[in-house]
């Protein structure tokens, strides 16, 4: 019999029912942990901004109240919020707190939501309960959206509508005020005569660094050559680990999210901090390796995203059409699954190229090697038409690369 | 054994555990050598559910389905790999590898019998290539071989499947909704490949249809599905009006299709 695979280990059992508990809070905390999160970032916006006005650049806070209280203001408001309107996070989960039979809540019920919220949720023990503890006070819980025939009110007179358009107007002054002042308005106009070298520089180069800066530029070009070739020889394989549709099982699920997990982290630090720690690790000595490493961690992460996310949407049907000839598992991947992939994958290895050789003279800045390290040179010496050579090197290699990967990007699609 | 015939399905159940969808319920009932077998059935039905349950590309939460005494169900996976070699499958959206020749596609019907190195560098014997033209003569595709296969129109296609599904040289053939992307006058001659490999090669067809008329004319047999339950068991002939609104509901009206 078939079943006989799925026997019921109480281990497994007690899996499940810790993941569906789980499932359940998340669902319960979802919209609170967005409305939270939103109320925090509007509450510190405003009250930055409001102190930066009053008392000046230096003495800016965030909070105005101690930290404990602010964090306290914040959770309260969240939940009024969602106890008594329509927050951000119910509509951005697409859910409804509604009574039995989807009725809307009473002021009663509201008011019990609230306070229950309060006594289940602060020791966190009345979440695991199901339905949790303030929901069967209640009677009122999530239920999922239906648009029906009754026409929405407009946005502009819901409160989540009046809430985006005033975080909207808080931000765009607040941004504004923070950090631009008149005197670099000012300054922007008046002062560009400074830098008039390096635009000159942009049409009339200067031949005798141009040999050296070439050079230069050769390595910058070879050492994002490096960074995707050995990016790529890590990424395919691991790619096939970081796709959801092709890692079932607990083990697969288990390797899909800690592989997800690691290349979001390393993705999300910039190639400009990698080189940083790398020129730490390698001494600046071997700069230009310390440049590859930088922006061969970077591309990895970045390349097994792209890659998996193609995986992810390929169509299943050529896969099912393979095993159902008895195909083996690896004989499937090759004729089920890299036919779709090979073009897309050459497609994002040459665009992530581009990026690198941008990069390259990125990470060069901070002196990982190549071209950067001698533009910064030129520019904190104030030697302007220098720099500006060095930037029609830049931007005419750039412009050529980024022209021929798109190129070829547009045969393979 | 007490299994009668070729195909034997006993309590066959499949529940979908995303939304506990009962997709088949207690499904029981045996194929004989060389029938032409037609499923039928509203959408949702069961019907792809059912023929994938019999070759394992979905997993069954119960029952068994045996082939010539096999029991399919409990087979380990590499088994199970050498059980479908003998069952060829044929899809509503033909599934080729677009990218690829006519000719590639047709010997990957070949994958089971190959050696995984081989095959990784896309090499297939000679015999092979001489089956893989001749299942392609007898879809009247030999010209379009070293064709890419989404140059084809889809009726081309959907015989290049079939080619495909010849090269295992199969004993069954589950063939699902393979007209549903096709016009009449194609899907027609369509399923007189069908009807000609299963009189001249003796392989029995299971196949499901949308159009009872279609069911009618090529089905030497008729199942219906309803709700994953079987609902109707019996000669193409014995569907009168009552049977029909059974299966399909009371509203439904046919459609000829010819
Ligand atoms: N992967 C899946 N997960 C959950 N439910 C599914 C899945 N595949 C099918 N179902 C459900 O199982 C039932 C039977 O589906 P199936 O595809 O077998 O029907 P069908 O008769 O082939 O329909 P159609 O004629 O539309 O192809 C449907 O209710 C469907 O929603
Ligand atoms: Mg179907």
């Amino acid at each position: 019999m078939s079943s006989a695979g799925r026997s019921t280990k109480p281990l497994s059992q007690l899996i499940n029912l810790l993941g569906r508990s789980l499932g359940q809070i998340q669902k319960a905390w979802e919209p609170f942990i967005v409305d939270f999160a939103i109320i925090a970032t509007t509450w510190i916006l405003i009250t930055y901004t409001y102190s930066w006005f009053t008392r000046g650049p230096e003495l800016a806070t965030y909070f105005l109240v101690p930290w404990w209280l602010f964090l306290i203001g914040s959770v309260e408001i969240a939940v009024l919020w969602e106890s008594f309107g329509v927050s951000l996070g119910h509509t951005l989960f697409r859910v409804r707190l509604l009574g039995a039979d989807r009725r809307p809540p009473t002021l009663r019920q509201a008011v019990v939501y609230f306070f229950g919220w309060h006594i289940s949720a602060l020791p966190l023990a009345g979440l695991l309960a199901s339905p949790p503890l303030h929901e069967r006070w209640s009677g009122l819980r999530f239920h999922p959206l239906i648009v029906d025939s009754i026409r929405p009110r407009p946005w502009y007179r819901r409160s989540i509508g009046i809430y985006l358009m005033a975080l909207f107007v808080v931000v765009s002054v607040a941004a504004v005020g923070v950090t631009i002042t008149f005197q670099n308005l000012v300054r922007l106009f008046s002062d560009a005569y400074r830098v008039a070298p390096l635009w000159r520089a942009l049409v009339n180069p200067n031949l005798a660094i141009l040999k050296d800066s070439f050079s230069d530029l050769i390595v910058t070009i070879f050492m994002a050559v490096m960074a995707t070739l050995f990016a790529t020889i890590i990424a395919v394989p691991i790619s096939f680990f970081a796709a959801r549709n092709l890692t079932q099982g607990a083990i697969g699920r288990t390797v899909y999210t800690i592989l997800r997990g690691i290349m979001s982290i390393f993705r999300s630090i910039e190639p400009i901090v990698w080189a940083i720690v790398f020129l730490v690790w390698v001494t600046s000595a071997h700069a230009s390796f310390a440049g590859v490493l930088a922006l061969w961690i970077h591309s990895i992460a970045d390349l097994t995203k792209l890659y998996a996310e193609r995986l992810e949407s390929i169509d299943e049907g050529l896969m099912e059409a393979i095993s159902a000839t008895g195909a083996s598992r690896f004989q499937v991947l090759r004729y089920g699954v890299v036919p779709q992939i090979v073009n897309p994958y050459i497609s994002f290895t040459l665009y992530r190229f581009d990026i690198n050789v941008r990069m390259a003279t990125v990470v060069g800045l901070v002196g990982a090697g190549g071209i950067g390290g001698r533009l910064i040179a030129y520019l904190s010496g104030q030697r302007y038409a220098n720099a500006g050579t060095v930037m029609l090197l830049i931007v005419v290699a750039v412009w050529a690369i980024d022209y021929l990967s798109s190129r070829l990007r547009s045969k393979l699609l | 054994m007490e299994q009668s015939g070729h195909l034997a399905i006993k309590n066959l159940t499949k529940v979908y555990e995303r939304g506990q969808v009962v997709a088949l319920k207690d499904l029981s009932f045996s194929v004989k050598k060389g029938e032409f077998l037609v499923v039928i059935g509203l959408s949702g039905s069961g019907k792809s559910t059912l023929l994938r349950c019999i070759n394992r590309l979905i997993e069954p939460t119960s029952g068994s389905v045996s082939l010539d005494g096999v029991d399919v169900t409990s087979l380990p996976s590499s088994r199970m790999r050498r059980m479908r070699r003998g069952m060829g499958m044929v899809f509503q959206h033909f599934n080729l590898i677009s990218r690829s020749t006519v000719l590639t596609n047709v010997l990957t019907g070949r994958l089971g019998y190959t050696p995984v190195w081989k095959s990784m560098a896309g090499w297939f014997s000679k015999a092979d290539h001489e089956l893989a033209m001749k299942s392609l003569e007898r879809v009247g595709l030999e010209e379009k071989a070293y064709v890419r296969a989404d140059e084809l129109s889809g009726g081309q296609q959907q015989r290049v499947g079939i080619a495909r599904a010849l090269m295992q040289q199969p004993s069954l053939l589950l063939v699902d909704e393979p007209v549903s992307a096709l016009d009449p006058a194609t899907s027609n001659s369509i399923m007189q490949y069908f009807e000609e490999i299963n009189q001249s090669d003796d392989i029995t067809v299971l196949t499901s249809l949308h159009f009872l008329s279609l069911a009618r004319r090529y089905g030497t047999r008729i199942i219906a599905l309803k709700g994953g339950e079987l609902v109707f068991d019996g000669l193409p002939s014995d569907i009168d009006d009552s049977r029909f609104k059974e299966i399909y509901g009371e509203e439904a009206e046919e459609v000829e299709v010819r």
